[in-house]
């Protein structure tokens, strides 16, 4: 166990010290195989960035001449988006506030007044102060892979693409106060690549019980660690999902490319499938850094601003409406919030997620997969730099996997946001996957993902980002490393 | 009624008896801690009545203060909390600092401090695009703020705080007015900053002589939306604005410049609120 989680920085330095040392110049990046030609990774990163900052110099000419935007959840409170968000979809520590308050401005407990116009008894509500829609996607992406030949059926056969899109993602978000400490979340999101749609997330909340910021309470299918000091959602760095195709219930699904997600949320599994039988991708975010849970929990800030408490219990690991399984999973969090001054503030975090019976191995068998981490944020002035360490753990395995599966997994992610002016955002994302599951499949992740955002309106962004595989020089089939750079132009739209 | 229905959910209940005895023994803390805090009721954060000790008052102002207010203004009340930056980065308005006892929204004249109802009128009404209201807080705690925020600076100590007087309006908004509103607005070099229209930013913030205490640009307002006049849109707010000044911004006061015509500041308010009632 410890050797595994102190073994992630082993792990990466046949590789990552050389990007700090000796960086673009040298030959460190070569391929392994002098059959496999791969591009340097100077040549790469330069290329992306030229075409970064050549984007970002032409975009004014698209722009509003100034930003003023009241989208429609800043509407209610006739306010900037900028109040809540350091920059969209990036919570400030007020819109955090605001979100733990439900959906109420911090300190007060507003549900009922603002905006809310009365006829006789009954309290009127003005629709557009509760309706919100986002769209999001990519206008262009390329991924480039390492060619070679298929290995097994499961690393699948992937083809270097470039594809023209158009904004794919769409939500439609209603969230407000019904009444005094009562509020409401809903989003109903279509995503036309995956072709689903359906409710994202929907949940209730009774605030303040007790005293003002006690105890919150959320009911419903919602986002376990929006509280945590790296939150899943509202990242600068989108969700990729992976592109997989289902080989059935139990087999393991033949992934083209992996997901684009930070490792420390990731599954960090092969072999693991939900209890219905589908497998679960190793960088689909699961567990406490789930995008949707169905359950309930409270949290609260009974000793002042400086502590916050999060317990809750959810159905479990891809569980929907009608749980399969009786034992539930539930999940401890807190949270330490230091200096609010001097335009500087810290906080950090740790938790414990206990699942039981949430997941299955290829024998059908129930396992135990559990959750341990902490995450800490910085900022000052403009720059906003969060990280998350995170060791997954799977017990109660069949007697006939003891040896063929990696019980124990680690991931880190480090990222770094700085507002270069007042529409330009830089960031930079690196990502550590140290994998567990099947010891013949399971494969180490190392990523590097830049982002530069241009605001043409605080709620109207464009974006470049590019994606790295650190690792690709070290060769292989696994589409962990056949992944060589993804690269997109995209469009982040809020109404 | 609401516990009645925590109750009738199953689905909440009934999964903990399956669970092994120590998470059991969780889902039952966890239950009464609900059960507990339903008791409680939802109880609102500031029902206190309106305070009779001043230290009590400020000390419970400073409660709110930093639930409500600290993250912009800072614990310090130097306008440099954490979310600060984000909100005025690179242009004005930045939040205010307390300390240095120079406030744009005042009844009073330029360089003096705000009575205590301008920052109460503030706190409440909350300023178009940078701060929200927060009329969800009681009167009293309104109040409580209000004190507590008076305690930055030691010049509230000493400080004697009259309002300025208006002349007798606002004067029915007749064409006549409107357009002597628009002689005004000349007389007053106000399209230097303002624009001849009113509605697009003048030569001064085209050659970047615009700028706050904090030599952050300030980008003068479009006349013509209502929500541009920070100070509330209401004749008396907009004239109080042009006599006061907003301290602190480009804005200065206009209060001696129309003491010789007092009734032109009703006459320049018709014409700058016409503007938002054009076609």
């Amino acid at each position: 166990m410890l050797r595994r989680i102190f073994g992630i920085f082993l792990d990466i330095k046949p590789t990552f010290p050389h990007i700090l040392s000796s960086a673009f110049t040298s030959d460190l990046f070569r391929p392994f195989s002098p059959t496999i030609p791969v591009k340097p990774l100077c040549t790469t990163i330069a290329k992306h960035l030229l075409l970064l900052a050549g984007v970002i110099f032409l975009s004014p000419l698209f722009s509003t001449p100034e930003a003023q935007a009241i989208p429609a959840f800043a509407r209610k409170y006739d306010v900037n988006c900028t109040v809540c968000h350091a920059r969209v979809p990036r919570l400030n520590r007020t819109g955090e506030r605001f979100l733990e308050n439900g959906y109420q401005l911090p300190g007060t407990e507003d549900g009922d007044t603002i905006k809310k116009s009365r006829l006789g008894d009954l309290t009127l509500d003005d629709v557009t102060n509760y309706l919100g829609f986002r769209m999001r996607g990519n206008i262009l992406q390329t991924t480039d892979y390492a060619r070679h030949a298929s290995g097994t059926n499961i690393d699948g056969n992937p083809e270097d693409r470039t594809e023209l899109g158009f904004p794919e993602v769409f939500s439609l978000l209603t969230a407000g106060t019904i009444t005094n400490n009562v509020g409401f979340f809903a989003e109903v999101e279509s995503n036309l690549e995956e072709g689903e749609t359906g409710v994202e997330r929907a949940f209730v909340t009774f605030n303040n019980i007790g005293q003002h910021d006690w105890a919150h309470l959320r009911i419903g299918k919602f986002d376990p660690s929006a509280y945590s000091s790296y939150a899943t959602l509202r990242q600068q760095f989108e969700l990729v999902g992976d592109d997989s195709v289902d080989n059935g219930s139990f087999m393991l699904p033949t992934i083209n490319r992996i997901g684009l997600t930070p490792a420390a949320f990731a599954s960090k599994f092969s072999g693991l499938f939900d209890r219905s039988g589908t497998a679960i991708v190793p960088t689909a975010p699961s567990l406490f850094h789930a995008v949707a849970e169905m359950g309930l929990d409270i949290h609260g800030r009974p000793f002042g601003d400086w502590f916050l408490y999060q317990v809750g219990i959810l159905n479990g690991a891809n569980e929907p409406f009608g749980d399969s399984n009786n034992p539930k999973d539930w999940y401890v969090m807190t949270r330490f919030d230091l200096a609010q001054s001097n335009y500087f503030s810290a906080n950090f975090s740790g938790f414990a997620y206990f699942g039981s019976n949430n997941a299955k191995v290829s024998t059908m068998a129930d396992v135990n997969w559990s959750r341990y981490g902490f995450a800490a944020n910085v900022r000052y002035d403009l720059v906003d730099v969060y990280a998350a360490f995170v060791v997954d753990q799977v017990t109660d395995l069949p007697a006939s996997l003891k040896n063929s599966f990696d019980s124990t997994a680690t991931g880190l992610t480090v990222e770094a946001n700085v507002l270069a002016t007042d529409r330009i955002l830089f960031g930079i994302r690196f990502d550590h996957l140290h994998a567990g599951g099947l010891r013949t499949q399971r494969t180490n992740t190392t990523l590097l993902a830049l982002i530069a955002k241009y605001y043409l309106r605080s709620n109207i962004a464009v974006f470049l980002r590019d994606d790295i595989n650190l690792r690709q020089a070290q060769g292989g089939h696994a589409p962990e490393r056949n992944f060589r750079n993804a690269f997109f132009v995209g469009a982040d739209v809020a109404f | 009624m609401l516990l009645k229905g925590i109750f009738a959910m199953p689905f909440l209940w009934a999964p903990m008896w399956h669970f092994k005895r120590p998470r059991r023994l969780t889902a039952f803390a966890l239950s009464v801690g609900m059960v507990v805090g339903f008791t409680f009721g939802l109880t609102p954060l500031c029902g206190a009545e309106s305070p009779t000790d001043v230290s009590d008052s400020v000390a419970r102002g400073k409660r709110l203060y930093e639930h409500a207010c600290l993250l912009c203004h800072g614990n310090t009340g130097q306008g440099d909390g954490p979310d600060a930056f984000y909100l005025g980065a690179y242009s004005a308005p930045r939040p205010r600092d307390f300390t240095g006892g120079e406030f744009k929204f005042r009844s009073t004249p330029s360089g003096e401090l705000p009575t205590d109802d301008d920052l109460y009128k503030t706190i409440s009404r909350g300023i178009p695009g940078y701060m929200p209201s927060f009329r969800g807080l009681s009167e009293a705690a309104r109040w409580d703020i209000v004190r507590y925020v008076k305690h930055f600076s030691p010049l509230y100590q000493e400080a004697d705080r009259t309002p300025i007087a208006l002349a007798p309006g606002p004067l029915p908004a007749t064409t006549e007015s409107v357009n002597r509103g628009r002689e005004v607005y000349d007389l007053l070099d106000c399209a230097k900053c303002h624009g001849p229209q009113a509605m697009q930013p003048g030569g001064l913030y085209d050659q970047g002589e615009l700028r706050d205490r904090r030599e952050l640009n300030v980008l003068p307002p479009d006349l013509s939306h209502p929500s541009s006049f920070k100070n509330g849109h209401q004749p008396s707010d907009i004239a109080q604005s042009i006599l006061t000044g907003l301290d602190g911004s480009p804005m200065a006061s206009f209060r001696e410049a129309l003491t010789p015509h007092p009734e032109d500041i009703w006459h320049l308010v018709n014409y700058l609120l016409s503007l938002s009632q054009s076609p």
